[in-house]
């Protein structure tokens, strides 16, 4: 087996498991802090890629560039409003309460965005830069993927420095861990949901920018990426960012051998997979227990 | 205790009285001159731009059919709604238009699961049913019902199509080399089989390297799209559309997958529009109704309205709509009633005058005669219609006798 038909398989691997870490990350750190499922996640990812689109459109050059900072900004607004308007009077609720609370919002920002959008299929194009391929090995390797890869590596590792190095991040840490005594010792642990939610968001709505030039901004993406970020996150184990890294790694790899050697079985793995896991450690490879 | 006694039997009363009024009005003669159809169809979710251009299709043809004195003298009501990409929600829609709003007449939805669910309930009431996006030869064969009829080709016609055209562009004696593409679900699989044998029928040597189906939606096709490439077919026969076609495109574009090899694969107006002067220059698209393939003035007068309405070209969706429409018109008339038994003994075997030209109604499974249009992508954009790319002319027409089933082998799978 030559090296350019090893080279294909493992982009294309790579490059599926970073889309799904950068979609899956916020959603698993809300649901470690917050003991919630956010399924309006995937409306933040919408509302950043037609954002996006819409920025293009109004400026063809750096109406991207723009949006990569703006789409993540519009996103934890809204995740500001959602958590102090509609969750935060539902914690002392059952999950159930919470996600199906979760459930109406992604159905009411769907329609909002109809409104708002319209029904047809937008798109965004990559800059100029990042468009077209580079050869390694003789095969071709896209330049986009590439650009999704490293910002899979930059979320990552800047979620892992906030976790361990910073005072937020250890603040996070201990809300996970025992939200009262953290409460006693006069952290605002209030304060602190409302900005783990928002900061989820911000990383929902900065997927949603990366991840548009590649894909068509529609409606009904919002839905679909909840699932696929959802299966990530509970493989890896919810609550874990680490975990959706493993997560997602294994389902790029997974997906990527399926298609090659059982296609028609390739996108039934990951259910398969998550089965297995929920079956074997329902908390996720790398979960902890509920508390 | 009597009270509500007395609210209990005026209740069911009621009840009674307004079936049974149902049941009187359901011939069409409401009063007031109005009179109504519905559509039931999906406005929300990734087929929306499907349900909603064909819903504005229908519109504007009701607008030009009240313009012009309405039907039999009754200005016609569209009543529409959202289905949910949902067969039960589809159904019951459609129920309580039968019911509640008496509609004559019913517009079909995008999804063919949602349509066979529909086809059953108006079979049920006796309401005529027009399919024009929904696609699947089985509506018109295995669950086949007097009531129903289709003028959008189907599963069978359109891969028989593609099959024909790229016949005619190889060379027998030349093996090629085939991969498929399509989303993994009834239409993707039954359009890509349908393919692979009508490649078989006209004897081309082909070889099938690579075969992927990726869930309907998916946004990360990475894994499918790397294998693909790894394959490196000649042919890629792709059966997705809409939005998931614009997303292999622009992916497959970053591999410089187009240049090797050709896509075929359903570039009608709204991923072209979408991909703008990304549209890959050089691959086969085949639509079902494309507005610049169709030369006719009442084709050119309708372009010009939808475009005036609606600020955009319209999509084979809403010419299909428009026709079906045109085609129920066209029978109420003849017939000289709204009535359904006597409109589904005109239309079978006529040819109403449609934007589509004045195509048969085939009388064994009301389908209607239309062709499929496949051509190649140009590298330049057309003027005449804002820059964008579009089919080289001639595009071309495969003609329903060629990839239709005979009228023997549907109605052997007829009930």
């Amino acid at each position: 087996m030559d090296l350019a038909s090893l080279v294909t398989p493992l982009v294309g691997a790579l490059s599926a498991a970073s889309s799904l870490f950068i979609v899956a990350a916020g959603l698993t750190l809300v649901f470690g802090a917050l003991r919630l499922i956010n399924l309006a996640h995937g409306s933040f990812y919408m509302y950043g890629a037609f954002l996006a689109t819409t920025l293009a459109a109004w400026s063809a050059h750096t109406g991207l560039w723009i949006a990569l900072v703006a789409s993540p900004l519009l996103a934890a607004g809204m995740g500001v409003v959602v958590e102090v308007g509609v969750l935060r009077r539902l914690y002392a609720r059952e999950h159930l309460t919470q996600l199906l609370a979760t459930f109406a919002l992604l159905l009411i920002f769907a329609d909002l965005a109809l409104r708002f959008w319209g029904k047809g299929v937008r798109g965004v194009s990559p800059p100029r830069v990042v468009r077209g391929n580079l050869e390694l090995a003789g095969a071709p390797v896209p330049l986009y993927d590439l650009v999704i890869i490293g910002a899979a590596v930059v979320v990552g590792g800047g979620l892992w420095l906030l976790l361990s190095r910073t005072t937020l991040g250890w603040k996070i840490r201990a809300v996970v861990d025992d939200p009262e005594v953290l409460a006693a010792s006069g952290v605002n642990v209030r304060l602190l949901y409302t900005g783990v939610f928002a900061l989820g968001a911000l990383l929902a709505g900065l997927s949603g920018v990366i991840i548009a030039p590649q894909q068509a901004v529609e409606p009904g993406m919002d839905a679909q990426i909840i699932v696929a970020a959802f299966i990530v996150a509970v493989i890896g184990g919810l609550g874990s960012i680490t975990g959706a890294a493993v997560g997602a790694l294994i389902i790029g790899i997974v997906e990527t051998m399926g298609a090659s050697w059982a296609p028609s079985w390739a996108s039934t793995f990951i259910y398969l997979l998550m089965i297995l896991v929920l079956a074997v450690r329902p908390w996720g490879l790398l979960g902890t227990p509920e508390r | 205790m009597r009270r509500r006694r007395l609210a209990a039997v005026t209740a069911a009363v009621a009840m009674v009285a307004t079936t049974s009024a149902c049941g009187a009005s359901s011939a069409g003669s409401d009063s007031g001159g109005t009179v109504k159809i519905g559509i039931s169809t999906s406005l929300s979710g990734s087929i929306a731009n499907l349900g909603q251009t064909g819903l504005q299709g229908l519109k504007l043809a009701i607008d030009d059919i009240n313009k012009n004195g309405g039907l039999l003298g009754k200005q016609v009501q569209v009543v529409s709604a959202d289905d949910n990409i949902t067969p039960a929600t589809g159904a019951s829609n459609v129920r309580s238009m039968i019911t509640s709003d008496h509609v004559v007449a019913l517009f079909g939805p995008v999804a063919s699961s949602i349509a066979s669910a529909e086809e059953q309930v108006a079979a049920q009431y006796k309401v005529p049913i027009f399919f024009h996006t929904s696609n699947d030869a089985s509506l018109m064969s295995k669950t086949f019902t007097p009531y129903a009829f289709q003028n959008v080709p189907n599963t069978v016609m359109e891969p028989r199509a593609v099959a024909d055209y790229l016949a005619q562009q190889v060379t027998k004696s030349q093996p090629i080399t085939i991969a498929t593409f399509a989303p993994d679900y009834s239409f993707g699989h039954d359009t890509v089989d349908g393919f692979l044998k009508a490649l078989k029928d006209l004897h081309v040597n082909f070889k099938l390297v690579k075969q992927e189906y990726p869930p309907l939606g998916a946004s990360n096709i990475s894994s499918y799209l790397s294998a693909l490439v790894a394959a490196k077919p000649q042919y890629v026969f792709n059966a997705q559309y809409g939005g998931d076609l614009v997303a292999f495109t622009k992916q497959a574009a970053s591999y410089g997958f187009f240049k090797d090899t050709k896509v075929i694969a359903m570039y009608a107006y709204a991923p072209l529009a979408a991909l703008g002067d990304q549209a890959p220059a050089g691959a086969i698209g085949f639509d079902r109704a494309p507005f610049w393939a169709i030369n006719n003035p009442q084709m050119a007068s309708f372009i010009k309205a939808f475009q005036t309405k609606y600020g955009k070209y319209p999509t084979e969706w809403a010419i299909l709509a428009y026709s079906a429409a045109q085609q129920w018109a066209w029978g109420v008339k003849k017939a000289g009633t709204f009535e359904a038994d006597k409109l589904i003994k005109v239309l079978p075997g006529a040819n109403p005058p449609t934007i589509l030209g004045d195509l048969t109604i085939r009388a064994c499974d009301h389908q209607t005669e239309v062709p499929e249009y496949v051509g190649t992508l140009s590298s330049t954009g057309d003027s005449q219609f804002g820059g964008l790319h579009l089919y080289e002319q001639p595009v071309f027409t495969a003609p329903f006798d060629q990839i239709a089933l005979t009228c023997n082998e549907v109605q052997s799978m007829q009930p």
